[in-house]
């Protein structure tokens, strides 16, 4: 190894947010299913997109990683070099996680580089320490506070690091409360703390549940307009939260709180909806819209919770039918709205100042940016 | 360069100018909301004293302004109109800009205008006490000043949000010996069921209007006074165009847009109704436009229907520009201009196409506010600036276009009762409200035609 590099462990969980596009909630012990639900590799992806941005200052970044799917099969395809310190069992699974990490501690790493989801952070956390760690954001639930707003994000912080030009912080490991979810209650669990490098914009915050009464009273006035205007005639897609699930309330409708779910006429049309289902309902209903709100203080309202809702379905349903509804607390958390459908060109055409109602017959108008696009301050 | 134009006192109008003699279409009688019949004088007598049933009624040209009045208004009548010399330098504009400034009355509106003959005509019918509602509390300061030059008690409901936000528009009419409750409050009914209903609630014009109403009907010697939306207080407001009228002959000019901010309608009216003549017998080519926050957008947005004036639906049902009497605007900063509705008067010539109406964000408003404060000085009230913001683009248009346009603007008031707004603004805390037209349309699409 060359003198002077910044050492970056870098890991993939290669299953990691295969389960959002067919409508489960996670991946974990469902990658089987997934894939035989049609769901493709997303990992890899992300984990490239950001390796290109990293790939600019590669004479400055020595690589550990693991062999194949976790993570030397993306080096090799941007052409960086790497030293491989584990090799993971056939069918990879969080014991390999841990594994790898455990490697990195042992040759020195200064951060671990991550991609995955809330599941991955978990195991990753759990093992590092006092040793940085950072996510590329890949999975289907990333309510922890260890991931970049986007791959490229992702990049510019873990160089930006290395250049002793950030701090660093600690924040929470969180993920789903499965046990209060089967009882309909969205709740967020604190599983660890890590320490993870720090600038503000290009982190995503641990999500919030926000449940104070004064905002129950907007998220009520918000689903009765809701109730109101989704009179229309059309089908509405309704994405996933506790804002959006008021709606369904009002409507004496269940939704469920982590999926997508359909509604027309009052009636529920389809429960936990698919991608595929999903488009296929738009070859059967003339007027189809969408009801999406930002993820707690992340901001973002597509790509994180509500993978079911593709670039392919945003584009044929238009982006004229995407209605944003959030309390107006939550969206004086967050500075922006933010994007990531995984088309840059998408996410760039719902950039820009986007409606937002906060309550009733009551609208905000915020900023929406790309978050690809996003850089450091 | 002239920059004042001034009247001397003698100059005061005489009568009020009703501009219902003038309209083109009628207005549509105001509803018992009871009965939804026709409102009656009888109807009225409860909250309202003779004198003003008669001048909402009216459609005679013009009305007298009794000597006692025009005593009091001399206090700070005739207002000043200014010539914005360096506003239009800053702006390098060809155009005219001149102001009416009202913030010279000591309440720091025009809003004393029509509360010192409010006060009056009710203190000769031997009323003790008006209950009223306020906005941003120039109303509510307006009254408690004249009820106290006239010997009357005086309670008013304050809009939460104002209440919490202003806090020395509430000393002032202590001051001045006025009681200033913080609405909804747990002195009526009304405002019992609402606290309970909305523990957070920011209020709303609407919901104090309502329990002012509700405290006047339960009290023999008390009676509700409104500062905007009714005939009467257009008609006491008509006494600003007027004067304007004449200081406009003074400086050779003739307005070719005036514009001024748009609640439920008092200061705009009063400044634009004289020159309504103007334009339908004369053929001026004058556009007169009121300005309203996106928040609030009634003219721009609302439907042209009988509504209620408050949100239990106590007040007569009028036929009006409305956004919904169940309609609670947002907290903005300009807390005078959150009314659902507007005056009927003015409703109905926006309908017939006479005057125009613009809405406006409050983060633009308070930059125009800041631009106006560093060129002409004067710090407006946040209301007011709502006109001072397409004046100005008004007036750079002109800077494009070469046009010496003559614009004027209704300054109704100061801010100096408004400086924590101004702060949120330079802290860069004021969040940009809008009316999700499109959605209210949709869901009112398929509602049950009654």
């Amino acid at each position: 190894m060359a003198a002077g590099k910044g050492r970056i462990g870098f890991l993939v969980n290669p299953i990691a947010g295969m389960g959002g596009p067919v409508g489960l909630k996670g991946t974990d012990g469902l990658a089987e299913k997934a894939i035989a639900m049609g769901a493709r590799p997303r990992a890899m992806e992300r984990a490239r997109a950001c390796l290109d941005h990293l790939s600019r200052e590669k004479d400055a970044i020595h690589f550990l990683t693991a062999s194949g799917s976790m993570g030397e099969s993306s080096l090799k395809e941007c052409g960086l070099d790497y030293e491989v310190v584990y090799s993971p069992f056939p069918v990879t699974s969080s014991m390999d996680t841990i594994g790898t990490c455990q490697a990195f501690l042992d040759k020195g790493a200064d951060l671990i580089l991550f991609c995955g989801g809330d599941g991955t952070a978990r195991d990753v956390a759990g093992i590092a320490g006092s040793t940085p760690i950072l996510g590329i954001p890949a999975g289907v639930k990333m309510h922890s506070g260890v991931f970049a707003a986007s791959p490229q994000a992702a990049a510019d912080l873990a160089m930006r690091f290395l250049k002793k030009e950030l701090n660093l912080r600690e924040t929470e490991i969180v993920d789903v409360d499965e046990e209060l979810y089967r009882a309909g209650i969205l709740q967020t669990r604190l599983y660890l703390l890590a320490k993870t490098p720090y600038l503000p914009v290009l982190v995503s915050e641990k999500k919030r549940i926000y449940s104070s009464v004064q905002e129950d009273e907007f998220k009520d006035q918000i689903a009765l307009f809701a109730s109101e205007f989704m009179r229309d005639g059309s089908a509405y897609i309704i994405g996933a939260g506790t804002t959006t699930s008021r709606i369904a309330d009002v409507l004496g409708i269940k939704k469920t709180l982590l999926g997508v779910d359909v509604v027309q006429d009052g009636r529920l049309l389809i429960r936990d909806a698919s991608e595929e289902e999903l488009l296929g309902l738009l070859d059967r209903v003339k007027s189809v819209k969408i009801i999406l709100s930002p993820i707690g203080a992340q901001g973002f309202i597509i790509g994180r919770g509500s993978q079911q809702i593709s670039a392919a379905l945003l584009r044929r349903v238009g982006l004229d039918n995407l209605i944003i509804i959030s309390t107006p607390h939550k969206l004086a958390e967050i500075p922006y709205l933010l994007v990531d459908t995984g088309d840059e060109d998408l996410d760039v055409a719902l950039a820009g100042k986007r409606q937002v109602v906060t309550g009733y017959r009551i609208a905000q108008m915020k900023e929406t940016l790309a978050a690809s696009r996003l850089k450091a301050l | 360069m002239k920059i004042k134009y001034l009247l001397d006192e003698e100059e005061i109008p005489k009568k009020w100018y009703n501009v219902a003699a003038d309209m083109p279409t009628p207005l549509k009688p105001p509803l018992n909301p009871g009965t939804l019949k026709p409102l009656t004088a009888q109807d009225m007598e409860a909250i309202f004293p003779k004198a003003l049933i008669q001048q909402e009624m009216s459609t005679e040209r013009w009305i007298d302004i009794p000597e006692e009045v025009r005593e009091i208004l001399k206090l700070w009548r005739p207002t000043p109109l200014y010539r914005a010399a360096s506003l239009e330098k800053a702006l390098k504009t060809p155009a005219k800009i001149y102001y009416k400034y009202e913030g010279v009355s000591p309440a720091g509106s025009h809003k004393p205008n029509t509360a010192i003959p409010q006060a009056y005509y009710n203190m000769k019918e031997g009323i003790e006490r008006l209950a009223t509602e306020t906005g941003a509390g120039q109303w509510g300061s307006a009254l408690s000043l004249a009820t106290c030059l006239f010997g009357l008690q005086c309670t008013v409901y304050m809009v939460r949000s104002s209440f919490d936000s202003k806090p020395y528009r509430k000393s002032a009419m202590r001051v001045w010996g006025a009681e200033c409750l913080s609405s909804p409050s747990d002195r009526t009914n009304f405002g019992r069921q609402i606290r309970e209903k909305m523990p957070d609630t920011p209020g709303s014009l609407g919901i104090a209007i309502s329990e002012a109403v509700e405290d006047a009907a339960s009290h023999d010697n008390t009676n509700y006074s409104l500062g905007s939306v009714l005939n009467h207080v257009l008609l006491h407001q008509t006494i600003e165009g007027q004067e304007l009228k004449k200081q406009f002959d003074m400086t050779e000019d003739y307005p070719d847009v005036m514009f001024g901010c748009c609640g439920g309608g008092s200061n705009f009216p009063g400044m634009v109704f004289p020159f309504i003549p103007d334009k339908l017998k004369d053929k001026k080519d004058l556009r007169m436009v009121a300005c309203e926050p996106t928040a609030c957008p009634t003219l721009t947005e609302g439907l042209f229907a009988y509504d209620y004036g408050d949100t239990a639906g106590m007040a007569p049902v009028i036929m009006m520009y409305t956004l919904g009497h169940d309609f609670i605007p947002p907290g903005i900063h300009a807390g005078g201009l959150r009314y659902h509705g507007d005056a009927p008067l003015l409703s109905n010539l926006v309908h017939d196409g006479l005057i125009e109406a613009t809405a406006l964000q409050q983060t633009e408003v308070f930059e125009a506010a800041t631009l106006f404060a560093r060129t002409e000085g004067i710090i407006p009230a946040p209301e007011s600036a709502h006109a001072i913001k397409p004046a100005i683009d008004e007036a750079l248009n002109c800077r494009k276009t070469g046009e010496e346009k003559v614009i004027f603007i209704s300054l109704s008031g100061h801010g100096h009762f408004d400086l924590s707004s101004y702060d949120a603004y330079n802290d860069g805390k004021l969040v940009d409200y809008v009316y999700p037209a499109e959605l209210v349309k949709q869901s009112l699409a398929k509602l049950p035609k009654p």
